[in-house]
């Protein structure tokens, strides 16, 4: 069986957390049809790519050391089909490209398929304002796009958009001396659509149609209206100096944003004021021709990344109806409250296990046995030579002797 | 590998001009080559880092293919194209002339290749067998048993200011006087408040796993904030300690003198002072550390590998303390007034005068930092130094550079006449 990997490297905000999601769950049926997820945990690709990229993230750098080269190596020994998926690969510059290509075995005959996922800049622009939201960002939206506009892309705010989402850019860097044909890009269809047209597009740039997969989602990344996002921002004033991105992460991100403000739908959606449609449309277009051109193999169709027409009614999110901040508002007061309690119950629930583990601890003390044979143990440690003993004792009985 | 086109034949001649050890800038060199380009040019940051350590003395030859082959650590540009190497492109990142990056984009790799340094002089925490944890156990025994010696030492525990309570406390446990035991005093370690924010920034940054604002960015986010951290906060501390072991056994220390008296030593380490741009250098360092090694090894090399190097360099090279920019120096000084209010009507007791908690105006102005852009020149100047192993008296290299008997500074004009 020779060796393929098929490499998803992006683009952010176009169903990479369900397709992952789906590649985790049905890992050991994929691995019996030959194909390896590499994975022992759900974000193990995203632990791998912040290794690879030498990039911090809140915390979690620690647990991603070495997570590329063990990924790559499971590859290597595998020697079928590996799949290895995560967007924020998209930026990885021209030597960690070289580094990740060399690493799985490229130069030794491994075939390289690449895959990018991409999506209108319509609906990007504004997905990839609220995920800097969501990560602690309070930077304003009309601030936001005043740096993606930027020609220098000096700043870092700028300069990770693009790198992310500069569809010719990418494939420069990954796929600049890939056939064409091993390039796959997967169009993520027009809003409106019938809702499986994505997986069937990821299934067949993957190789997966035919396969039995679990497809149910439980993990996803879901969106946020515009006063959800303002709520979140202001929130993120008041709390980034005083929360650690540990707490941050499941605290704002997971409770705040997706389990309870994702849950307003009805409030106006994020989208790119209409001043700036004919921008993002213009260059656009130029990525496509340029896509056309290069005569990479398109899953879907490139009229997917024409985006629709502007809004009749745009909200600003830095200047959002104060009312609907205030209803966001008291539902994040309300979720908080609920796990305030659960937390309070749970804590309970621990302070009287840890009293009835006492309880018998000290019974225990009181037992005939224990006495006796403490009273041993004191005997014996009196002397050098049966302190000496015990150690080695408990050395060979694999306890620390180390002192607390 | 195809014919290069002029501007990449332009480029990958400068690549081989700056591994020669060249230090022609990209805009005036002119050279170029009938060989055939690579298949990635390093990115302008790498160049143009290269090409001023090559300024700075002899590069080993392993150094300056790290160099080449890194990437920046952490988020900021790409690795960017030399202008000119290549036809126009309307897609990627702006090429630049390297001369034109900022220091900090520099320092994004120098940061990451000290941090390989540091992480490759890692031998392991010293107790990683039974033998070496069993004469560990030993040592601290005879250190324990030198204390039994006294006992009517005064047994303590150091809180409050981490980065002079960390020193304090290494100090004492080489002294046989490791904190704890029963009726410790709690020690709460303070100074000014600005001395104290500027302590709480440097443990920060010596430490690895969370990433480290810089100085002037931590500052406003405290000034909106309207608090100051825990550390720096002796008041704060104190309260939270009283419940527990009752306010007759706190102290709030703001004299080494009295101090050591206190604790019945000679003299109490003083506080290592480094200059700012050195602590600025040990915060990149730290960030591409946590990349590389876990939190507590992290720290571990930080302070007993990187430190004595700094305080070396600091020796050497000198400059200003770390300062508090003069848009803080307002807050600073009332937030200091209600610190010392806020200990006086705790009613703990003091080592020294309460009145050394409050951060003056004209001592403040004293210390107002160097503008960025010359801070970061000094930063970029000190990371090419420890890179370079220049650590001798006079600057001149005495670390790998040497040891490995690279050419002179010759070499470089030699080239460049070729």
């Amino acid at each position: 069986m020779s060796a393929k990997v098929l490499l998803h490297v992006g683009t952010p905000k176009t169903g990479t957390s369900h397709l992952q999601d789906v590649l985790f769950r049905n890992r050991e049926r994929l691995e019996r049809h030959g194909v390896l997820y590499p994975a022992d945990r759900f974000d193990a690709h995203f632990l791998a790519a912040l290794d690879l990229m030498a990039l911090p993230w809140g915390g979690l750098q620690a647990e991603a050391i070495g997570r590329w080269d063990a990924l790559a190596e499971q590859v290597r020994r595998h020697g079928g089909t590996s799949i290895i998926s995560h967007e924020i690969l998209a930026t990885a510059s021209r030597s960690q490209v070289g580094r990740a290509l060399s690493s799985l075995a490229r130069d030794d005959g491994t075939e390289v398929h690449l895959v990018l996922s991409v999506r209108d800049l319509v609906r990007q622009i504004p997905a990839e304002w609220q995920e800097n939201v969501k990560h602690r960002s309070t930077v304003s939206y009309e601030e936001f796009l005043a740096q993606l506009r930027d020609p220098a892309r000096s700043s870092r705010i700028a300069s990770w958009f693009w790198g992310v989402q500069e569809i010719p850019d990418i494939l420069d860097r990954w796929g600049h001396d890939l056939p064409p044909e091993n390039v796959h890009l997967v169009t993520v269809p027009a809003p409106g659509g019938p809702p499986d047209v994505l997986w069937q597009r990821f299934s067949a740039a993957f190789g997966l149609d035919g396969l039995d997969l679990d497809l149910e989602a439980e993990r996803a990344n879901p969106s946020l209206g515009v006063p959800e996002t303002a709520l979140l921002r202001r929130i993120n004033k008041a709390v980034n100096p005083v929360l650690d991105p540990p707490d941050y992460r499941p605290l704002v991100r997971e409770l705040l944003a997706h389990q309870t403000l994702s849950r307003r739908t009805r409030t106006p959606r994020l989208a790119l004021p209409p001043d700036l449609h004919e921008w993002a449309r213009d260059l656009g277009q130029r990525w496509s021709e340029e896509v056309r051109r290069r005569g990479y193999d398109v899953v879907g169709d490139l009229a997917d990344l024409e985006p629709g027409p502007p809004p009749e009614h745009w909200a600003d999110p830095d200047s959002p109806r104060e009312s609907q901040v205030a209803g966001a508002a008291v539902e994040a007061i309300r979720a908080l409250l609920v796990e305030n309690a659960r937390i309070r119950s749970e804590e309970q629930r621990l302070a009287h296990e840890l009293h009835e583990a006492r309880a018998a601890l000290d019974r225990a003390y009181l037992r005939p046995a224990y006495r006796v044979r403490e009273k041993l143990l004191r005997g014996v440690r009196r002397t050098a030579v049966g302190r000496g003993l015990h150690r080695v004792y408990r050395l060979a009985r694999g306890r620390s002797s180390r002192p607390a | 590998m195809s014919a290069p086109d002029p501007g990449a034949a332009r480029a990958t001649a400068w690549v081989a001009h700056l591994r020669a050890g060249g230090t022609t800038p990209w805009a005036a060199w002119t050279g170029t080559t009938d060989g055939p380009a690579p298949r990635v040019l390093p990115g302008a940051q790498q160049l143009e880092l290269l090409r001023r350590l090559n300024e700075v003395g002899p590069v080993p030859g392993d150094l300056t293919e790290r160099v080449l082959a890194a990437s920046a650590a952490g988020r900021g540009r790409p690795d960017q194209e030399l202008v000119g190497s290549r036809p126009p492109s309307e897609f990627g990142p702006p090429p630049v002339d390297p001369a034109d990056l900022p220091a900090e984009e520099l320092l994004r790799v120098a940061a990451l290749l000290l941090a390989e340094d540091l992480a490759a002089a890692d031998t392991g925490a010293p107790e990683d067998d039974d033998l070496r944890r069993l004469a560990a156990d030993a040592a601290r025994r005879v250190r324990r048993r030198a204390a039994w010696h006294r006992p009517w030492r005064t047994r303590y525990r150091l809180v409050g200011d981490p980065w002079r309570a960390d020193v304090l406390r290494r100090d004492l446990v080489a002294r046989g006087r490791p904190p704890g035991g029963r009726g410790a005093l709690v020690l709460v370690v303070a100074d000014d408040l600005a001395t104290m924010l500027a302590d709480l920034w440097t443990d920060r940054c010596f430490s690895t796993g969370v990433a480290v604002p810089a100085w002037g960015a931590w500052l406003d986010s405290l000034a909106g904030a309207r608090r100051v951290a825990r550390g720096a906060d002796p008041a704060a501390v104190a309260a939270r300690w009283a419940p527990g072991v009752g306010r007759d056994r706190i102290r709030i220390v703001l004299d080494d003198r009295a101090l050591a008296d206190l604790l019945g030593v000679d003299e109490v380490a003083a506080r290592p002072v480094l200059p700012a741009h050195a602590v600025e250098l040990a915060r990149l360092v730290s960030g591409a550390l946590g990349l590389l090694v876990t939190p507590e090894p992290g720290r571990r090399l930080m302070r007993e590998v990187l430190l004595p190097r700094l305080l070396e360099q600091a020796a050497r090279t000198g400059g200003p303390p770390l300062g508090v920019p003069p848009e803080h120096h307002r807050w600073v000084h009332r937030r200091s007034l209600r610190l010392r209010d806020a200990v006086r009507a705790g009613d703990y007791p003091v080592l020294g005068q309460v009145e050394d908690l409050v951060s003056r105006p004209r001592v403040l102005a004293a210390r107002a930092p160097a503008p960025a852009a010359v801070a970061d020149d000094r930063v970029l100047a000190l990371a090419a130094d420890l890179l370079l192993g220049r650590t001798g008296p006079d600057g001149t290299a005495q670390g790998q550079a040497a040891a490995q008997g690279q050419a002179g500074p010759g070499r470089a004009r030699r080239e460049e006449q070729a």
